[in-house]
């Protein structure tokens, strides 16, 4: 069975999505939530029985697809795609769990079920091919999600999320194939696999560079980094709760994913002379778009612009080329998904009681739904990163670890996340605290049992990797060390070297070249 | 290959009595002779009995394509051990590029030909004609691949070009005549520039045969017969441009698909062009590799310009079957590049594309054809985009299956033309055509616009009728057909690796 679980993780939704065509449409929620968790289980299991010791990585399965090609069926996990499957499950999970009753609501749990085949498809996929496979195959339930349930500019949202993504990834997958060549005028054999892209040095940084353009292109699209942002509010304004739950939660993780599985330590050169530009654009990102936020009147759209804003500290930390700054955007990836997750269902359940999402039409909501607004001021303070709260962690490690290497950014960054508890304070305030003005909130009913059932547990993750995160972090941490060392390694300038440290340097003494 | 050309010369001037026959090799002609035997059948069936029904034509055809398919899987056997087979006074040659383009023929021909068996009845379908016209026109593609003797090439080219022009006018609509008298224009103009090209070929070679006329040109020395190529090249890039609907010789293609019956279509839309592309890579290939440089660059231009102009075009149909014709169009450009490109690589690559490709466009045109309605009232149009509004509330396997077939055409992964257009643009790569290849990428995301439009109307408007419509012209047979396009198309991913392997193989033996 553990042999296989990346298998079983990736094809349980799709044949239970399948399956359940046949399930009584009464009934399909319930079936939906045996699937999800069921699958959470596995990839519980899969933490369970991971080799915590041994940094590289594991459960692989590989089989051939296309031989000629060098396309392989190759499944792998490390401590850095580990916990970002199990927050796909969990989230998938607690999404369709905290999903209120929605018309053809058949349609919409098996499209969720395929869509995390294809979530959990991209994190364990080694096999660019197989990575790409999934990552678009991604977009085809998003684009039904969105087009299908979404508000009435659904269909421009929809149009406009996919054909976005899709060209920057075309552009990647030209970037993919030009290394498989690569790999084949080295070794007359075509290859796809991550493992061996791994073994070759990209001597001619003009060619890095532009390869790492290419990646840059795809990934960039999807996190979404500023000025590539636009599709973003529109497709969460647009989508309905559980779309932007898991578009926020998880799709845009693929793209940060993305830089730390493919572009770090495939370019590490590139990635030294790209370190300040995407830095000042993570900045800009950062500071513009919590700006954006605080002018916004819809309570979606601050949290949608604040999702895209913490985005920004993620890359920031990314392309720190540390191990404090990688490990901790890793770390902020989760606490991200888990946050802004919760923030888009919290924002789900209002909009389900009064059908509009504009803070003007709230106000002193914290009498009325007292359970409601205790949880949404934790996952606030979660988003801002107050200490003892798992954003804390994430954010703090992403500035540490980009402190060491530019500390005048660092600082613009942290006052960006200062601006950033100004506006979720004021929108907390504009909608929670002072009298009730609105009739029509006198007598809204507070959170029932399945939105309790929902959101407590996610509650009670914030507090707890916040209080104590090293069960996670530690095997991220193992991962990213390996990762570092190798880019330390692999890169051919001496300037990257000097930038990129060498965290195993000790246990490897003498290899280094 | 000087040696062939003096016995072919010597056995035609000896007296026939004396040609033995095994010298002909009358192998290479088996598979033609099948088909053509097997239409002069129905032709007698219908003498002896009139008015039989359409399922015993349907049949017979079906039962001829696969003795003909044995009868070339033969010549594979044949040739994989003794190496390309010339015959028939050496006009024929049977190498790896013809059995595989034969093969590639005969299957799309069965696929196609089961779609006479609607549920309205057409009477086109009521003419045993059709059937044998059918055959007679198969024939007409298996000589044009399995020669490299250009007054084969235009016989089996004319044979199947004429059998097909009265098989669109035989459509009943006032459309379908248009249509053919727009083909036939387009095809005599073809015709001519094609008699043009071959015939200064030949007066700069005194050869007809493509190997002696390769041969000749290095004899002659390139740079001394550099005008004379350059006017057979523009001439037969004329001719074959008109054929492949290659930007700017394409104007025919929408108004031909549309006039034709969507089952016809789509035939067009495969089979010739299969053949097309054979003859040009036999053609073009020599050409460019005598070192007549003008043609790659003219190529290169054709094949950007028809991918891109092509998918700009199909942005603003509102038929479905226009912008099918139009993305026809940009997907010839596509695998044209295979021939610019003229690497093994690229080569293998057009066959698995068209392979890939016969099993979704005929998904997709199956698709329109089950919904073709014998009148429509309020529109000139048989299949607008609005037609298909809310396809997924009324009707949702269908609309399933044919957004299946659009993402592939888009080349969504795992679909079928996926693995096509990744092998394609590889080969670019490989060929260090980045530009190319980041063109190739960039025109399938602009492609994906027209194509996700159809599932935009399908699965997010309201429906417009009871959907009783997009079936309308459904059979057992028609959803048959349907389910292993579908099929085919999920688990390309499952075949890609041997029919590229396959494919691969024979392209590589015959030297390509």
């Amino acid at each position: 069975m553990m042999d296989h679980i990346l298998s079983f993780l990736v094809f349980f939704p799709l044949v239970a999505g399948i399956l359940g065509f046949i399930v009584n449409k009464d009934s399909i929620r319930a079936y939906g939530l045996s699937v999800a968790a069921i699958e959470l289980f596995a990839s519980l299991a899969l933490w369970f029985n991971f080799d915590m010791s041994h940094s590289g990585i594991q459960f692989v399965e590989q089989a051939s697809i296309v031989s000629a090609f060098g396309i392989n069926y190759f499944l792998g996990v490390d401590g850095i795609s580990l916990f970002i499957i199990i927050m796909t499950t969990f989230m998938t999970f607690i999404a369709l769990l905290g999903l209120s009753e929605t018309p053809r609501i058949k349609n919409l749990i098996i499209t969720v079920l395929v869509l995390e085949m294809t979530m959990v498809g991209v994190f364990v996929a080694l096999d660019a091919i197989l990575f790409y496979l999934f990552w678009e195959l991604s977009l085809v339930p998003m684009l039904y999600i969105i087009g299908a349930w979404g508000g009435p500019k659904r269909i421009y949202a929809s149009i406009k999320f996919f054909l976005y993504t899709f060209t920057g990834s075309l552009i990647m997958l030209v970037g993919m194939i030009y290394i498989a060549h690569m790999y084949y005028t080295l070794t007359g054999q075509w290859s796809f696999s991550l493992m061996d892209w791994y073994t070759m040095t990209f001597y001619d940084l003009n060619v890095q560079f532009w390869l790492f353009m290419a990646f840059f292109v795809g990934f960039a699209i999807k996190v979404p980094m500023f000025p590539f942002h636009t599709w973003l509010p529109y497709a969460h304004g647009q989508a309905p709760t559980i779309g932007s739950v898991i578009l926020a939660a998880v799709l845009l993780k693929m793209g940060t994913y993305g830089f730390v599985r493919f572009s770090l330590p495939l370019f590490p050169d590139a990635s030294v002379m790209m370190m300040m530009p995407i830095a000042v654009i993570s900045v800009i990102m950062i500071i513009y778009t919590a700006m954006v936020a605080y002018a916004q009147e819809d309570i979606k759209q601050v949290v949608a612009y604040s999702s895209v804003s913490h985005m920004g500290v993620i890359v920031l930390g990314t392309f720190a080329l540390n191990v404090e700054g990688i490990s901790g955007s890793i770390f902020l990836m989760l606490s991200h998904g888990i946050v802004s997750g919760a923030l888009f269902m919290l924002v789900g359940v209002i909009y389900d009681r009064r059908h509009t999402k504009l803070m003007s039409e709230f106000g002193g909501l914290a009498s009325v739904m007292p359970a409601y607004a205790t949880i949404f001021g934790v996952m606030l303070m979660a988003s801002v990163g107050l200490p003892l709260t798992i954003g804390f962690v994430g954010e703090f490690l992403s500035l540490l670890g980009f402190y060491k290497v530019s500390a005048p950014m660092t600082v613009f960054a942290g006052t960006a996340i200062i601006v950033g508890a100004i506006y979720m304070l004021s929108a907390y305030k504009k909608a929670f605290f002072g009298p009730v003005t609105n009739p029509e909130n006198a007598h809204l009913s507070d959170l029932n049992g399945t939105e309790k059932w929902a959101l407590i547990p996610l509650v009670l993750v914030v507090a707890w990797l916040g209080v104590y995160p090293k069960p996670v972090l530690g095997p991220i941490d193992h991962s990213v060390k390996a990762l570092v060392q190798f880019m330390h390694d692999n890169a051919v300038t001496e300037k990257a070297k000097a930038i990129i440290p060498a965290p195993l340097a000790d246990a490897n003494k003498g290899e280094d070249n | 290959m000087n040696a062939s050309t003096q016995t072919l010369l010597s056995t035609l001037l000896e007296p026939l009595s004396s040609v033995s026959f095994a010298s002909l090799n009358m192998g290479t002609l088996t598979p033609m002779l099948i088909v053509i035997a097997g239409a002069l059948g129905i032709l007698a069936i219908d003498l002896i009995k009139a008015n039989m029904d359409k399922t015993l034509y349907v049949m017979i055809s079906i039962l001829v394509l696969v003795i003909d398919f044995i009868a070339v899987m033969g010549m594979s056997d044949v040739i994989s051990v003794m190496g390309a087979q010339r015959g028939f006074f050496d006009v024929m040659l049977i190498d790896g590029l013809a059995i595989l383009s034969q093969l590639i023929i005969i299957v799309a021909s069965m696929l196609f030909i089961p779609l006479a068996l609607t549920g309205k009845r057409f009477h086109e379908f009521a003419y045993p004609e059709f059937f044998a016209l059918f055959l007679f026109m198969i024939a007409g593609f298996q000589f044009m691949v399995a020669t490299d003797n250009l007054i084969l090439i235009f016989v089996g080219l004319e044979t199947s070009s004429l059998a097909l022009y009265t098989m669109i006018a035989m459509h009943n609509r006032k459309k379908s005549f248009e249509a053919a008298i727009k083909y036939f224009t387009m095809g005599a103009l073809a015709a001519g520039f094609y008699a043009f090209g071959a015939m200064v070929l030949y007066a700069v070679s005194g050869s007809v045969e493509l190997a002696v006329i390769g041969e000749k040109i290095s004899q002659a020395g390139v740079e001394n017969i550099y005008m004379y190529l350059l006017v057979a090249s523009a001439f037969m890039l004329g001719a074959f441009g008109l054929k492949l609907s290659l930007v700017p010789f394409h104007t025919w293609t929408p108004d031909v698909y549309e006039g034709s019956s969507a089952a016809l279509a789509g035939y067009m839309s495969i089979v010739p062009k299969i053949a097309g592309f054979v003859v040009a890579m036999r053609l073009f290939e020599l050409l460019t590799q005598s070192g007549v440089i003008w043609l790659d660059y003219v190529l290169f231009t054709v094949v950007v310009v028809t991918l891109t102009a092509a998918n700009i075009w199909a942005l603003v149909q509102t038929d479905v079957k226009r912008m099918l014709a139009y993305s026809s169009i940009s997907h010839a450009g596509f695998v044209m590049a295979a021939i610019y490109l003229g690497t093994t690589q690229a080569n293998s690559a057009l066959f698995l594309y068209w392979i890939l490709f016969i099993f979704t466009n005929l998904g997709a045109f199956t698709m329109l054809w089950v919904s073709r309605q014998k009148k429509v009232a309020e529109t000139s149009e048989d299949h607008p985009f609005s037609k298909f509004s809310g396809m997924i509330k009324t009707t949702p396997i269908a609309a399933v299956s044919m957004a299946i077939f659009m993402l592939s055409l888009a080349g969504v992964p795992p679909f079928a033309l996926f693995w096509g257009k990744i092998y394609m643009i590889g080969s670019a790569i490989q060929a260090n055509e980045l530009a190319l290849a980041l063109i190739m990428a960039i025109n399938s995301a602009i492609a994906a616009y027209y194509y996700l439009k159809l599932i935009l109307y399908m699965f997010f408007k309201e429906p417009v009728n009871d959907g009783s419509v997009y079936m309308i012209n459904s059979s057992t047979s028609l959803k048959s057909i349907i389910g292993f396009a579908l099929f085919m198309t999920i688990i390309a991913i499952m075949y890609v690796d041997p029919v590229l392997q396959f494919v691969t193989d024979a392209v590589q033996a015959s030297g390509y």
